[in-house]
């Protein structure tokens, strides 16, 4: 298995590397300048997160990252600005969330399929976020924090998941299983 | 699947050996666990094709020089110690914005490897750069959070080719590649400590008097938290350290007034430096480094505050 991860410019990115990799999955960091027939290789993608503030109109910086969307049939996950950039894609509403998170968070699981299948209720995760990306048609939300109304979402018709907390950073509890949740959807 | 050091050793000894070939190769080395580490790798790879260079900054931890030999020699390389803290010092002289502090010292410590390296017949420089430091200094779509020296602070022209075998690695690997080196536990085990010094840990301007007042408060910081680790008090954190604000404050001593300046203590627990929290600290522990602190300096600094920042949204250092 191949995982592509388009670097969208987060402190993290090559922490997801590290994390699939301690999961033994192969993974290469791309920049949003890949040519998409590189990206059409990959059996899945993970969109990171990034300083730049999908809602405030800073998208236009993603490159060819829409292309990606549109043509990579294929399970993607988004972190952070990854995940705003899908929920915006895909006709979300980006506002700046009721409480900006950084550091911990505690947050509420609504749904335990897929994503969090295995895990608890409720857990502490870590946040670094201004902004966050609700109402996106065809989505439903996964989980939720007091500040924030969509922490994780799932599209209802393809394979394609978001979370706007970090599940590589040591401050998120059960980060690698969440990855080992959408490496079990890449391999089904 | 976990980390696997022996594999990890095994193939950058054969990657090092690849891209120096028969030529010399300088290792920049600071006393901490990365360029420790990285010495001790560069050395098996290429015997006595190697030297160390330890240069002495003038911004130092207390005792660090007699520390490096003692890292070092254990490994049989060559050492040496150059003392360019008057020319760091001075290029610093007036300067108190952060990222300017950094890539003057980046851009010194270069100069001095080149000319190390013209004298030794060297043409690579083997660096102890870790992941945090590519990643932090910034490229592309990642800002830059701060310039590592060793990256973000290197100047643009360099007569030398780098080697940086750990980049790819964060400080927790690097600790099991040194364990499975054979380096001694108070190497691998050591804490960080930043390429810049004590430059960071002073805000705003630097001079000598800062770099002493930092300097002591720093080793009472250590001292009194690995007693208090020793004791079982507490888990050894990542880090901890102390740190010169530049704002005076009013205090009372002897009865008579005082007004200096504050120490900021910071102890953070983290296991790659890229996320942290604050330790906990007992209260008594706190108060003694405290006490310890304005007694010791108690011409210059008469309040301690404690730093509960996590990372994000603080970084682990002030600057």
């Amino acid at each position: 298995m191949q995982v592509a991860i388009i670097d969208f410019g987060s402190q993290w990115t090559h922490r997801i590397h590290r994390t699939l990799k301690y999961l033994g999955v192969n993974s290469e960091i791309l920049p949003v300048s890949a040519p998409l027939k590189k990206i059409l290789m990959a059996d899945a993608l993970v969109f990171s997160g990034g300083a730049i503030r999908i809602g405030l109109g800073e998208s236009k910086k993603i490159g060819n990252a829409r292309k990606y969307l549109e043509n990579f049939e294929g399970p993607i996950m988004g972190v952070c600005a990854g995940q705003q950039f899908i929920g915006m894609h895909f006709g979300g509403k980006a506002r700046p969330a009721a409480g900006p998170e950084y550091g911990k968070v505690e947050l509420i699981v609504d749904d335990h399929d897929e994503l969090f299948e295995g895990l608890p209720g409720k857990f502490t995760v870590g946040a670094s976020h201004n902004d966050e990306v609700v109402d996106t048609p065809g989505f439903s939300v996964l989980a939720h924090s007091k500040d924030c109304s969509n922490h994780a979402f799932k599209s209802n018709s393809r394979p394609i998941y978001g979370t706007l907390f970090h599940p590589e950073v040591e401050h998120t509890e059960h980060g690698d299983k969440i990855y080992a949740n959408f490496l079990k959807i890449v391999k089904r | 699947m976990a980390f696997d050091p022996q594999k990890f050793i095994s193939e950058s000894i054969v990657q090092i050996r690849a891209t120096v070939g028969d030529k010399r190769a300088i290792i920049a080395v600071s006393g901490g666990v990365d360029s420790s580490v990285a010495a001790a790798l560069a050395s098996r790879a290429l015997g006595k094709n190697v030297l160390c260079v330890f240069v002495d900054t003038g911004l130092m931890r207390k005792g660090e020089a007699e520390n490096v030999r003692a890292a070092l020699e254990p490994l049989g390389v060559n050492l040496k110690v150059v003392d360019a803290s008057r020319e760091f010092l001075g290029a610093l002289k007036n300067t108190s914005e952060p990222e300017k502090k950094r890539k003057i010292i980046g851009e010194k410590f270069i100069r001095v490897f080149e000319s190390e390296a013209k004298r030794f017949g060297a043409s690579f420089l083997v660096q102890g750069t870790i992941a945090p430091d590519w990643i932090e200094s910034g490229a592309g779509l990642r800002d830059t959070i701060k310039s590592h020296h060793n990256v973000g602070g290197l100047p643009k022209k360099m007569k030398m080719r780098l080697v940086e075998p750990l980049r790819e690695l964060y400080k927790d690997e690097v600790r099991k590649v040194g364990q499975a080196l054979g380096l001694p536990q108070e190497i691998y085990s050591r804490q960080p400590f930043p390429g810049p010094g004590l430059a960071v840990r002073i805000m705003g301007k630097i001079t000598p008097k800062k770099v002493e007042i930092v300097r002591e408060a720093c080793a009472i910081v250590e001292e009194e938290i690995e007693l208090a680790a020793k004791e079982g008090k507490m888990e050894r954190p990542w880090q901890y350290f102390a740190v010169l604000l530049p704002i005076k404050s009013v205090g009372v001593l002897g009865d008579a007034r005082a007004y200096g300046y504050a120490i900021a203590v910071r102890a953070v627990d983290s296991i790659d430096g890229m996320t942290a929290k604050a330790s906990r600290i007992a209260p008594e522990v706190l108060e003694k480094i405290a006490d310890r602190i304005t007694r010791k300096l108690k011409e210059d600094v008469n309040r301690v505050v404690y730093d509960i920042t996590s990372k994000p949204p603080a970084t682990i250092e002030w600057e």
